[in-house]
């Protein structure tokens, strides 16, 4: 029996597509059967970001119309082996699902996967009470920015409320010079208002842009430190307890430069 | 034998009321009708029926009554059923005085436990304390005190009934915005926050903040 996890923030554009992608990706990397579903109907973009765009035939609303079956929307990705993906449709809203037959379409795929992963839409109505319906758990991806950090605190009520009890806390684009001259929110801040365990912390990267143009994950690749954060997030919620990466270390060339020259404070 | 006692014909201010026994049959009561008819026909003529008493009737026998009392006794049939008497006019209410909450030493209070978080709204018509965090975006209104063991950072509105000498204390005083009474205040734009518990406080019209322990 597998684990449905809803990937939920509240603001939009904090990251949760690149998220589930990701963290989808990464948990097949490590041998599991995974399906991520995209719960934003009307604005669908993980099939975007998965590069899985133009093998689309079926999706969701097709599901729970019953037009097809479940195992003819699945499309296989085919560089990660046990990721499937179940589109959402892009010529309806999200009115065309209940809460009710999402909770019946994520039981079904509990059964034959170990992961369901479930992309939330942004905002507090129907999509995102479609998205939490049949979830385990929650994630919270914010943004180390004040509007992403009221939203996720609402958001984490919400969940608290439908008892979606203990959320995780995903921390995304972060820029540690700005958070060390002032300029940005610190983990510490925000796990200070939000009261959640935190899950992992993604460095702002501009690999990400290239990948989700590119429609391939950013864990595929070795070099990005976006797709390695992703990656550790896989591992934790398979249960693995990895150690958060030392952001210190990540200095560009241009910082090592200076703290040669012992230029930096 | 009685057949007079199974119906009869009450008088009063309104009109007549018509009496009848529940439990004989209709044929009976038709029966006593008739018998009334023969003494009492015209003695009725012109009185007003409002209603029955004492037995439930189908709507048939509603008309068949109504029928001998307005042809054979000559009586206005206004209704048939059974006669309720109209309610004594309401008394006129007062509007009830709206007196600010005074319980601020000894009063009503409500405990929260566990942070506010964003989006959420107590309301109180008493003292409100809270056993954790106001999240910003988050609110209390209470008629009395507010007191939170934890930070203010939301919302706060003490004596929301008007009495403004209610107060506020926080061990993180860092409110959105702060409202005693008809009073509002904000935090001030300096960054850094307090360092210690602070108490929030009306005098001589303006929301006073100060160390507190």
């Amino acid at each position: 029996m597998g684990e449905v996890i809803v990937i939920t923030s509240g603001k939009g554009g904090v990251g949760k597509t690149t998220t589930t992608a990701n963290i989808g990706a990464g948990l097949a990397k490590l041998g599991n059967k995974v399906v991520v579903i995209d719960a934003d109907i009307g604005l669908r973009n993980l099939d975007v970001v998965l590069g899985l765009e133009n093998r689309i035939v079926y999706d969701i609303v097709d599901v729970v119309n019953e037009t097809c079956r479940l195992k003819q929307a699945l499309i296989k990705d085919k560089r990660f082996d046990g990721l499937y993906l179940l589109p959402a449709a892009q010529t309806k809203d999200k009115d065309a699902v209940s809460p009710e037959q999402m909770v019946k379409l994520t039981n079904d795929l509990k059964e034959t996967h170990d992961y369901v992963i479930v992309d939330c839409p942004a905002g507090i109505e129907r999509g995102f009470r479609n998205a939490i319906a049949g979830a385990d758990r929650a994630v919270v991806v914010t943004t180390p920015e004040i509007s992403a950090v009221r939203d996720a605190d609402r958001i984490i009520g919400l969940l608290e409320a439908a008892e979606l009890n203990d959320p995780r806390l995903i921390v995304n684009r972060i820029r540690l010079d700005m958070v060390k001259r002032g300029d940005m929110m610190n983990i510490e801040d925000m796990t200070d208002i939000l009261a959640i365990d935190l899950m992992g912390v993604v460095p702002d990267d501009e690999h990400v842009v290239i990948s989700t143009n590119r429609g391939e994950p950013a864990v595929n690749n070795e070099t990005a430190i976006s797709g390695q954060a992703f990656m550790d997030i896989a591992k934790r919620i398979t249960g693995e307890e990895v150690p958060f990466m030392d952001l210190e270390q990540q200095d560009g060339f241009f910082d090592k430069i200076m703290k040669l020259f012992s230029f930096s404070k | 034998m009685g057949l007079n006692n199974l119906i009869e014909f009450k008088g009063t201010k309104k009109g007549i009321i018509i009496q009848m026994d529940g439990d004989v049959s209709f044929a009976q009561i038709i029966e006593a009708l008739n018998v009334k008819l023969e003494t009492s026909r015209n003695f009725f003529k012109g009185a007003k029926v409002i209603g029955t008493e004492g037995r439930n009737l189908v709507v048939k026998e509603e008309s068949i009554l109504a029928e001998i009392f307005s042809k054979e006794f000559g009586m206005l049939v206004t209704s048939m059923k059974p006669y309720a008497p109209p309610k004594r006019e309401e008394q006129k209410k007062t509007a009830p005085v709206v007196k600010a909450f005074d319980g601020l030493e000894e009063g009503l209070t409500k405990f929260v436990r566990g942070t506010l978080r964003s989006g959420r709204s107590v309301e109180f018509e008493g003292n409100v304390v809270v056993l954790g965090d106001i999240n910003p975006g988050a609110e209390v209104i209470a008629h009395g005190n507010i007191a939170v063991f934890g930070s203010l950072r939301g919302v706060a509105h003490a004596g929301a009934g008007g009495n403004e000498s209610a107060w506020v204390v926080a061990q993180r005083l860092q409110p959105t915005q702060l409202r005693i009474g008809s009073l509002i205040t904000r935090s001030p734009d300096e960054d850094g926050g307090p360092t210690s518990p602070e108490i929030a406080y009306v005098k001589d019209k303006h929301i006073m903040i100060e160390p507190y322990l």
